[in-house]
C-alpha cells in the first residue's frame, strides 16, 4: 500500500473518528507543553559561586523554585508528572469510536488489506494525530515564550523565558511523544485480531486478577521508607547519593503507582463478586457482571485520577511535615522569648504543588468522562435491547453508577493511603533544637561591642525536640471528596449520554 | 377475544415511509406470522405493536387501552409485565450468566433472587439448556443463546411474545428446534405470539400469516399445518 493511500485511509472516518483524532492531538499538545516546561526548567544554567552569590542562585528569577538549583529538579519532576494524566487522557481518547473503527477495519480486511496493513493504519492514525499535537504544542510554546517574556524593573522574570532547551531535547519531545503513542497503540493491538468478519479481542480471563499488585505497592512504600536511612548512612558519598536517592524515589513512586492501578483491577473484580453475591436489584447485578467481566476497565479508567491522588496523598504528608516543622520552630522561638517569624517558602511552595494536583485531577476527570461515555456508546445496542424488553432506563442508570462508584471508592481510598504512606516514609518525624543561639537584648552596637557584649547577649539553649508528623486526615478527606465529586460528575455526564444511547432506534442500527 | 389491535398505523423514518396504514388484530393465545420482503416494514410493525416505537399516525390498543399515547415509562412497564420481546441476536447481557439473564425480568418485577433463580433454572430446563445455567453468553453456541433468550422472554409468562426473526441467526435444524419449543410453550401458557420472519417455513408455525409489502398489508392467510414436537396443532 502506498504511504499516501495509507495516510488517506488512516484519516478517513466518521465524526467520532475526527473527535478521536482531535482529542489525541489535544492530549499530545498538553503533554508537549508539560514536557517542554520541564525541559526549560532543567535548561536554566547554574551560575558560578561568587562572594555575593555563594548558593549559586539564578537570580534573574523571582521564584525560588526556578532560582534555587536544588529545587529545580523537583519543579521539573512535578511538571513531568503532569504528563501522566495527559497521557492517560490520550489513552482514553484512543478508545473513542472503537466499534465504528472496528467495523471500518473489518471492511478494509474484506476489501483485501492484510492484518499488518490494518495494524499500520491504526498506529499511523495515532502517530499522525499525536505529531500534529506536538507540532502545534511546540508552536504554542515558542509563541507563549515570546509573549510572556516580561522582565520587571529589576530585570527579573516570572518564568524562565530567557532559556531554551537544546534542539535535541526539543526534537526528543516533539518526535518522541508521537513515536511512544504509536508504539503504545501497536502494543495494545497485540491482543486484537482483525478479520474480514470483524474485530475480536483475546477473551478475558475467567479468574480475576491476582493480589500481587500488593507486592508492587509494598515495594514502592519500602523504597521510600529506606530513603532517609540511606541518606544518613551514605551522607558522605556524594557519588552514590547522586544516583541512589533519585533511583529509589523514581522506582518507588513508579512501583506504587503501577501497584495501585493494577490493584484497582483486583478491587473491581472483587467488588463485582461481592455485588453479584449480595445484590438484590437488577442494577447492581448488571454492574457486578460488567465489573467481573472486565475488571481492568476500572484500572484503565481511573489510572490518571489514581496517579494524581497518590501524588496528592504524598503532597499532603509533605505539607503536614512542613506545617509541623513550622509549628515546632515557632514554639522554640517562643521558648527563647523571641517573636519567631517563620519562613513561609515551603508551605507556599506546597500551594503550587496542590494547584498542580488539582489540574491533574481536572485532566483526569476529562479522561474519565471520555472513558465512561465511550463505554456507554459502545454498548448502546445492548442497552437499547434491554430497554426494548422493558428494563427501565433508571435501572440502567443505577447500573452505570454502580459500575463507576463500586471500584472508585475503594480505589480512591487505596491511592490516598499509598500516597500518604509514601510521603510519611520520607517525613514521618520532625526534629528541631539541640543547639544554642545568641540573643541580643539591646542595640546591635551594644551587643557587638566587646566591652558590653557579655552584658547584653544571652545564650539560649534549645533542647532537641522530636515530634511525629500527624496524618493529614482533613487534607486527605478533601482530596478524597474532590476525587469522588469528579467521579460523580463523570457519572452525571455519562447518564446524559445513556439516554441517547438507549434510544430504541438503536435497534435498527447494524 | 382480541387483545392487541393496530388501526391504520403509519410510521416513517425521516422521508422514508415504513408503514403506511396497517391494521391488525391479535387474539389471546394466537400465533401470527408477519412476513414480507426486506424493508417492507415487518420489524417496524412489531416495534409499534410492542410499544417500542410510537406510530406517527393510527392507534395501537391493548385490551381496549390506547398504548401509543402512553409515556415511555408506562410502555416500558407494559413490556416488562405483559409482553415478552425476542430479537435475532445481541439481546442477552454479555456479562451475566444464562440463569442471571433469564432471571433479570423477574428481578425487575421485584421477585426475590432465590425465587427468580429457581424460575430461571426451570425455564432453562424446559428449553434443554440447564447445563449452561452458569455460563456466560460468549461461551455458548448460537442455539443455546437463542434458547436462553427465549426462556428470558417467556419467564414472566407474558400475554404476548414479540419475536423478530428469532431463528434468523441459527442453522435450519437448530432454528426449527428453538421454534418448536417456543411455539409449544407459548401454547401451553396461552401466550399470543407475533412472529416476524421472511421464511415461509417459519411462518408455517403460525395460526395466521400477514404478508406486508411496501408498508401495507398485502394479504392475510392461514398458516400451514406443521407437526410439532409432542403432538399436532
Amino acid at each position: 500500500m502506498r504511504p499516501t493511500t495509507l495516510l488517506r485511509l488512516a484519516l478517513a472516518g466518521t465524526r467520532t473518528d475526527t473527535a478521536r483524532v482531535v482529542l489525541t492531538a489535544l492530549s499530545a499538545l498538553l503533554a508537549t507543553l508539560a514536557g517542554l516546561a520541564a525541559l526549560t526548567v532543567l535548561a536554566i544554567p547554574t551560575p558560578a559561586a561568587t562572594d555575593e552569590n555563594q548558593n549559586r542562585w539564578s537570580e534573574q528569577y523571582h521564584n525560588a523554585l526556578l532560582a534555587e538549583p536544588g529545587l529545580r529538579g523537583g519543579t521539573a519532576f512535578a511538571l513531568l508528572m503532569l504528563m501522566v494524566p495527559v497521557l492517560a487522557l490520550a489513552g482514553q481518547c484512543a478508545r473513542l469510536g472503537a466499534p465504528a473503527r472496528d467495523r471500518r477495519l473489518a471492511a478494509l480486511r474484506l476489501a483485501g488489506a492484510t492484518p499488518g496493513q490494518v495494524t499500520r493504519l491504526v498506529v499511523l492514525e495515532t502517530g499522525v494525530a499525536a505529531l500534529l499535537g506536538t507540532l502545534v504544542g511546540l508552536g504554542v510554546y515558542l509563541v507563549g515564550r515570546d509573549l510572556l517574556h516580561r522582565p520587571d524593573a529589576q530585570g527579573q522574570l516570572a518564568l524562565p523565558t530567557d532559556v531554551l532547551p537544546s534542539t535535541g531535547a526539543l526534537a526528543g519531545v516533539v518526535f518522541g511523544l508521537p513515536v511512544v503513542a504509536a508504539l503504545a497503540t501497536a502494543l495494545m493491538l497485540r491482543t486484537v485480531t482483525t478479520s474480514p468478519l470483524g474485530v475480536s479481542r483475546k477473551a478475558t480471563r475467567e479468574r480475576g486478577p491476582g493480589p500481587w499488585a500488593g507486592l508492587l505497592i509494598g515495594f514502592g512504600v519500602a523504597s521510600f521508607a529506606v530513603i532517609r536511612p540511606v541518606v544518613y548512612r551514605f551522607a558522605d558519598d556524594d557519588e552514590l547519593m547522586a544516583w541512589l536517592v533519585p533511583v529509589l524515589f523514581a522506582v518507588g513512586a513508579l512501583a506504587a503507582m503501577i501497584g495501585v492501578v493494577i490493584g484497582t483491577g483486583w478491587l473491581s473484580y472483587h467488588c463485582g463478586r461481592l455485588l453479584r453475591r449480595h445484590a438484590r436489584g437488577p442494577a447492581a447485578l448488571l454492574a457486578a457482571g460488567r465489573l467481573m467481566a472486565d475488571p481492568w476497565a476500572g484500572s484503565r479508567t481511573f489510572a490518571a485520577l489514581l496517579a494524581a491522588l497518590i501524588f496528592g496523598g504524598g503532597a499532603a504528608a509533605q505539607r503536614a511535615y512542613f506545617g509541623t516543622k513550622d509549628q515546632l520552630e515557632r514554639e522554640q522561638s517562643r521558648f527563647a522569648g523571641l517573636d519567631g517569624g517563620t519562613n513561609p517558602f515551603y508551605l507556599s511552595t506546597m500551594d503550587y504543588v496542590d494547584g498542580a494536583i488539582a489540574v491533574a485531577i481536572l485532566i483526569a476527570t476529562g479522561g474519565l468522562i471520555v472513558a465512561l461515555v465511550e463505554g456507554i456508546v459502545a454498548r448502546r445496542r445492548a442497552y437499547a435491547a434491554l430497554v426494548a424488553t422493558g428494563v427501565p432506563r433508571a435501572t440502567l442508570s443505577r447500573s452505570v453508577a454502580w459500575q463507576a462508584l463500586a471500584p472508585a471508592v475503594p480505589a480512591i481510598l487505596l491511592a490516598l493511603t499509598v500516597g500518604t504512606l509514601l510521603g510519611r516514609g520520607l517525613v514521618a518525624e520532625v526534629s528541631a533544637g539541640g543547639g544554642s543561639a545568641t540573643i541580643c537584648e539591646a542595640t546591635a552596637a551594644l551587643c557587638e561591642d566587646p566591652a558590653t557584649s557579655a552584658q547584653y547577649n544571652r545564650i539560649v539553649y534549645y533542647p532537641e525536640v522530636q515530634r511525629a508528623v500527624p496524618v493529614p486526615l482533613e487534607h486527605l478527606a478533601w482530596l478524597g471528596a474532590g476525587a469522588l465529586a469528579a467521579v460523580l460528575v463523570t457519572v452525571g455526564v455519562g447518564l446524559l449520554f445513556l439516554r441517547a444511547s438507549t434510544a430504541l432506534d438503536e435497534l435498527r442500527t447494524t | 377475544m382480541t387483545q392487541l389491535q393496530a388501526r391504520g398505523v403509519v410510521r416513517a423514518y425521516g422521508p422514508t415511509p415504513a408503514l403506511r396504514g396497517v391494521t391488525l388484530d391479535l387474539a389471546e393465545g394466537e400465533i401470527v406470522a408477519v412476513t414480507g420482503p426486506s424493508g417492507c416494514g415487518k420489524s417496524t410493525l412489531l416495534h409499534c405493536l410492542a410499544g417500542i416505537l410510537r406510530p406517527d399516525a393510527g392507534e395501537v390498543t391493548w385490551r381496549g387501552h390506547r398504548i401509543d399515547t402512553w409515556s415511555e415509562a408506562a410502555r416500558s412497564r407494559l413490556r416488562r409485565t405483559e409482553f415478552g420481546v425476542l430479537f435475532q441476536f445481541g439481546q442477552l447481557v454479555a456479562e451475566l450468566t444464562a440463569a442471571e439473564n433469564v432471571a433479570l425480568p423477574l428481578l425487575l418485577a421485584g421477585t426475590g433472587r432465590r425465587e427468580a433463580r429457581t424460575a430461571a433454572l426451570t425455564w432453562l430446563e424446559r428449553f434443554g439448556v440447564a447445563e449452561v445455567a452458569d455460563v456466560r453468553p460468549g461461551e455458548m453456541s448460537g442455539g443455546q443463546q437463542q434458547r436462553c433468550a427465549t426462556a428470558r422472554a417467556l419467564v414472566t409468562e407474558p400475554r404476548v411474545l414479540f419475536a423478530d426473526e428469532p431463528t434468523g441467526a441459527l442453522d435450519t435444524l437448530t432454528g426449527e428446534q428453538v421454534l418448536t419449543q417456543l411455539v409449544r410453550l407459548a401454547r401451553e401458557q396461552r401466550t399470543a405470539v407475533v412472529l416476524v420472519t421472511h421464511e415461509p417455513r417459519i411462518a408455517a408455525y403460525a395460526d395466521r400469516e400477514i404478508v406486508l409489502r411496501d408498508g401495507l398489508v398485502d394479504h392475510t392467510g392461514l398458516g400451514l399445518d406443521v407437526p410439532l414436537a409432542g403432538g399436532t396443532r
